[in-house]
């Protein structure tokens, strides 16, 4: 049995008795290819006879449709948006994640706290406030960092579709650069990702490898994560 | 005056790396705090009309009116998808969202900014329901400190019957039946309600709110609350020193008589004429 555990006060409505399940989180910045990873997770863990709940960003019932709408105008602010994520993020804990630990099932999620926290450091909201946000939330299991350098992320991001508003930092990067602000926004949220890995302990799997060795390296991980659970 | 004690100051820039600015701002915030019923409604809307008499700009910010927020909150009320978590997570983005569109560009250009609640509602609903009570202040320092924080005080009885006269119908989440106190809306209703005048009796102690008996006839609460206000207003941004019909017919804008009797009855009988002409 594992126990839930809160990186602060355990908040009302999420119980904090033993759980059965594992919680799995995979992070990194976009376009580093977690999507197909999680997706090859989750096909493995089910044949291995694991029940798996896949979870992800601004997938809740509650916020997901009023985030979209926010971020299609142009007065989201920083704050705002993370206590949106915020809300976003715990509607998905309190409702599927929890209940799916608690019943033993592994939850896969594709990107927890730490892509809402690294991407408010980089708009510069205090790292001490949003530690004090997030620490309703539960404790992973283990977090898989998918690291990669800007230089191997541009092409992998170009050769499937094109630049994004909001992955470039356009928000509040200026300059009419879509490229340049794209760099710079990238490369200041992997600088953010990486110190996040050291404070939170995360297992940094190398990204730039081929999308099967990448999967191999999770799934050694994974497998470790997931010892003595019945 | 200083309304926040200093282990709670909400000293602006210290932990929300937003604003580099120091949080002295030429504008004035004022707050006012109370359960459903307490007439603080009314009596934020008197001041604002007598601020406006004197020709001073004011700015009036409502709890949960965030445009790009309060649409979720809406929607988690009436689907009642909301918990005691997302209902304090989702008052704190439509409150970041006014704080960063409305409070600080307008204390930062002088006005008086007047606010229909404030962080105390949250801290008192959102413990009533069970949420961490030191985990809502550390949430919520990113808050302006307000110039003056009054509090009108009431008791349940008084405003039952005033929200009976008043209203149709009870809300699920204002009754507080999401906690299950009692499956009678209107028991649970007096139920939560007497939580939140405990709450606001412990923050009214932690805070230093100024307390208003709101038992009291309207206009003398107001007479109070303007002889608080009062020396606030010194340094605060005023439209010219004239009145704004004045200073419009002063720029041959609109004239001299646009609120006399007499040029409401010319407006009455072009409408009429205009009706004739139109049939």
């Amino acid at each position: 049995m594992n126990e839930v555990r809160f990186y602060g006060h355990t908040p009302p409505g999420a119980g904090d008795e033993e759980t059965p399940g594992r919680l799995v989180v995979v992070e990194g910045t976009d376009g580093v290819g977690r999507s197909t990873q999680i997706a090859m997770l989750r096909e493995w863990l089910e044949a291995e006879g694991y029940a798996v709940l896949v979870t992800g960003f601004r997938r809740s019932e509650l916020a997901a449709t009023g985030i979209d709408r926010a971020m299609r105008g142009n007065t989201l602010d920083p704050m705002t948006l993370n206590l949106f994520y915020a809300t976003d993020f715990w509607d998905r804990l309190e409702k599927n994640i929890v209940p799916a630990l608690r019943s033993g099932m592994v939850a896969l999620v594709d990107r927890y706290i730490f892509s809402i926290i690294a991407r408010a450091r980089v708009r510069g909201v205090s790292p001490r406030w949003l530690n004090d946000v997030f620490e309703f939330a539960v404790v992973p299991d283990i977090v898989l960092y998918l690291d990669v350098d800007v230089e191997h992320l541009v092409p992998r991001v170009l050769s499937v579709r094109q630049l994004d508003h909001w992955e470039s930092g356009e928000d509040f990067l200026r300059g009419p650069d879509l490229y340049q602000n794209f760099i710079t926004y990238q490369s200041a949220l992997i600088d953010e990702f990486r110190e996040l890995a050291k404070e939170h302990q995360f297992v940094t799997v190398d990204g730039r490898g081929s999308v099967g060795d990448v999967f191999e390296a999770l799934k050694t991980e994974v497998r470790k994560a997931l010892e003595g659970m019945s | 005056m200083t309304v926040l004690q200093k282990e709670h100051a909400y000293k602006m820039g210290e932990r929300y790396g937003l604003h580099p600015d120091d949080g002295q701002y030429p504008g004035k915030l004022i707050i006012v705090e109370g359960i459903d019923g307490s007439g603080k409604s009314t009596q934020i809307d008197l001041l604002g009309k007598w601020l406006n008499s004197q020709n001073l700009v004011t700015v009036f910010t409502e709890w949960n009116s965030s445009p790009i927020v309060r649409r979720t909150t809406k929607r988690g009320k009436v689907e009642e998808l909301l918990t005691p978590m997302s209902f304090s997570l989702i008052h704190a983005a439509d409150f970041a969202n006014r704080v960063h569109a409305q409070i600080l560009p307008a204390l930062r250009a002088g006005a008086v900014v007047l606010a229909d609640r404030y962080v105390f509602t949250a801290f008192a609903r959102d413990a009533a329901r069970g949420v961490n009570r030191e985990w809502l202040r550390r949430v919520y320092s990113f808050a302006v400190q307000p110039s003056l924080a009054l509090y009108f005080k009431v008791p349940l009885d008084v405003s039952i019957h005033r929200i009976t006269v008043g209203r149709e119908e009870l809300g699920y989440y204002e009754s507080g039946q999401d906690m299950g106190f009692s499956s009678d809306r209107e028991e649970s209703f007096r139920l939560f309600q007497g939580k939140l005048l405990d709450e606001y009796d412990a923050l009214t102690e932690e805070f230093g709110l100024m307390t208003i008996d709101a038992t009291q006839p309207i206009a003398v609460q107001q007479q109070q609350v303007r002889k608080y206000v009062e020396p606030l207003l010194e340094d605060v941004m005023a439209i010219s020193g004239q009145s704004v019909p004045e200073a419009l017919g002063r720029a041959g804008l609109t004239g001299r008589y646009i609120t006399s009797p007499m040029r409401r009855r010319l407006t009455e009988l072009e409408a009429l004429a205009a009706a004739k002409s139109d049939g």
